[in-house]
């Protein structure tokens, strides 16, 4: 068992060694869709000759996290929205236009979010009955406390997602950051992910103004309110992230 | 103790010239190991599950498994294949279910190719369900070969050690092929569709080792029936869903007519 193991030593190293790698990813052949999609963005594809560098274990990592709790936010966003709808259009019939508006656009990023999952074969998040639940709770009760309450749940909720989605940019900003430092090519995927994450963003701290037009602040009691949905929040992301 | 140092300057000696012609199986099953985590399309896949001598020893040995069974004799004749000393199959640290793997792994890899044949043709199955049975079919099929040796391989898979292992790649094909089937679901239903179809192709796996129908016909129809019933629980579930929704919804709207403030 021993000698065994001395043997399988060396052996282990000279495959792990850099050489060997890289004949690896020279000679690796594209699987099909991947080649269907290398094609459709010929023009980063062909034009540059430069290489992209493989993922590393905790790029994916935090890709497929970043993902998936995207996702059950917005998931949760449509909800809270849906729930909110009839008891405050009864008493404020006004707030139509502005409700529908909100929700037709969290309705958007919730389906963006759902394409992307499936894209990069990311599994959505284990507890998604656990956070319809929630979500349609916290929309349903403060739109029954009233408009203002209603109003500082969204400056809460799109003030922590808003601080979220930041946090997410600013990584994946450092990783491409990193790639064009070391003369990589950056492609059309994470592109992309950056301006769609950067609209969703934009797009959720327009929400965040809309609530604070709306009275948010005069809800009773407001630090309590947006305290304990700030909380929530916090932990809902947290536990997502990992589950 | 005594460390056979001629073997392991041999072994070195054979693996540099070997990499060249090793490269190329294990870089073609390399493109989807970690498919749970994020699945780039721009940028280049992880390495693959096995080394460059890894590979070379399972692929020559894969070949010597109709005969010798999942076992350290075929490794050991694959070894001597591939031009490499008796005593290399020990860097598979794992031996029998190393070879085990690479099965599993190489075949569910080789499902992305057949399901683009599968699906271009003009008979194709319409809908998801219907390629799902396809590939789950095909895959079934890969095991074909080496059909007789299975239970000593399932066996082997039991071990409390492997077991994590062996479910995982259980997982990994029920998600592959409902990805290939093109599934777009990413709710709930993601989880109990993955469940049932490893439920569904556990058992119909079973039931092929002892078949000796001619072309499995058996097995296809346990297969159909086992399908089908998952299809027939999970409609009534589904019916059952609905009509509870369904009456929730009109119950709140009925009292939210009635003037209660809900």
């Amino acid at each position: 068992m021993f000698a065994t193991r001395t043997i399988a030593r060396p052996a282990r190293r000279l495959c792990a060694a850099p050489q060997c790698l890289s004949l690896a990813r020279s000679l690796s052949t594209t699987p099909a869709i991947k080649a269907q999609h290398a094609s459709s963005d010929a023009t980063s594809g062909t034009s540059t000759p430069k290489k992209r560098k493989p993922l590393t274990q905790e790029q994916r990592d935090f890709l497929s996290s970043a993902l998936r709790v995207n996702q059950s936010g917005e998931l949760a966003a449509v909800l809270i929205y849906t729930a909110q709808g009839p008891p405050i259009l009864r008493k404020h019939p006004h707030l139509r236009t502005l409700m529908a508006h909100m929700h037709d656009q969290e309705a958007e990023h919730f389906k963006t979010f759902n394409k992307l999952i499936h894209k990069h074969r990311v599994r959505p998040s284990a507890l998604y009955p656990l956070w319809s639940v929630m979500a349609t709770g916290l929309g349903w009760s403060t739109a029954v406390m009233g408009r203002e309450a209603a109003m500082a749940c969204t400056e809460a909720v799109e003030t922590e997602i808003g601080g979220h989605y930041n946090a997410q940019i600013r990584t994946l900003l450092e990783m491409v950051g990193q790639w064009e430092a070391e003369g990589y090519e950056v492609g059309a995927e994470f592109t992309d992910l950056l301006s769609t994450l950067r609209r969703i963003r934009d797009e959720e701290l327009e929400h965040l103004d809309h609530a604070l037009e709306n009275d948010a602040k005069a809800a009773e009691p407001h630090w309590l309110l947006t305290g304990v949905i700030r909380a929530g929040c916090r932990g809902a992301i947290w536990v997502s992230e990992r589950v | 103790m005594a460390c056979p140092t001629s073997a392991r300057a041999a072994l070195r000696a054979s693996i540099r010239p070997l990499q060249t012609v090793a490269a190329s199986p294990s870089t073609s099953t390399s493109s989807s190991l970690y498919r749970r985590h994020y699945h780039s399309y721009d940028h280049p896949p992880p390495p693959g599950p096995f080394g460059a001598t890894e590979s070379a020893i399972l692929a020559a040995a894969y070949k010597h498994v109709p005969e010798h069974g999942f076992t350290q004799t075929a490794l050991t004749h694959g070894a001597r294949d591939a031009g490499l000393p008796d005593i290399s199959p020990s860097v598979l640290t794992n031996g029998p279910f190393t070879l085990i793997k690479y099965h599993l792994i190489t075949q569910r890899q080789a499902l992305a190719e057949r399901s683009r044949q599968l699906f271009e043709r003009d008979d194709a199955p319409a809908g998801v369900g219907g390629k799902v049975a396809a590939l789950t079919w095909e895959r079934l099929l890969a095991n074909k070969d080496i059909i007789h040796r299975w239970q000593e391989a399932l066996a082997v898979m039991a071990q409390p050690s492997y077991v994590p292992e062996s479910i995982k790649e259980l997982a990994a094909l029920s998600d592959e092929i409902w990805f290939l089937a093109g599934d777009t679901a990413v709710d709930p239903s993601w989880y109990t569709k993955r469940a049932t179809l490893s439920m569904v192709y556990t058992t119909t796996e079973l039931f092929m080792t002892n078949d000796h129908s001619p072309d499995y016909v058996e097995t296809g129809k346990f297969l159909t029936r086992r399908l089908d019933e998952v299809k027939s629980v999970g409609g009534a579930l589904g019916n059952i869903g609905q009509w509870v929704g369904f009456t929730a919804n009109a119950g709140i709207n009925i009292l939210r007519s009635k003037g209660v403030r809900i």
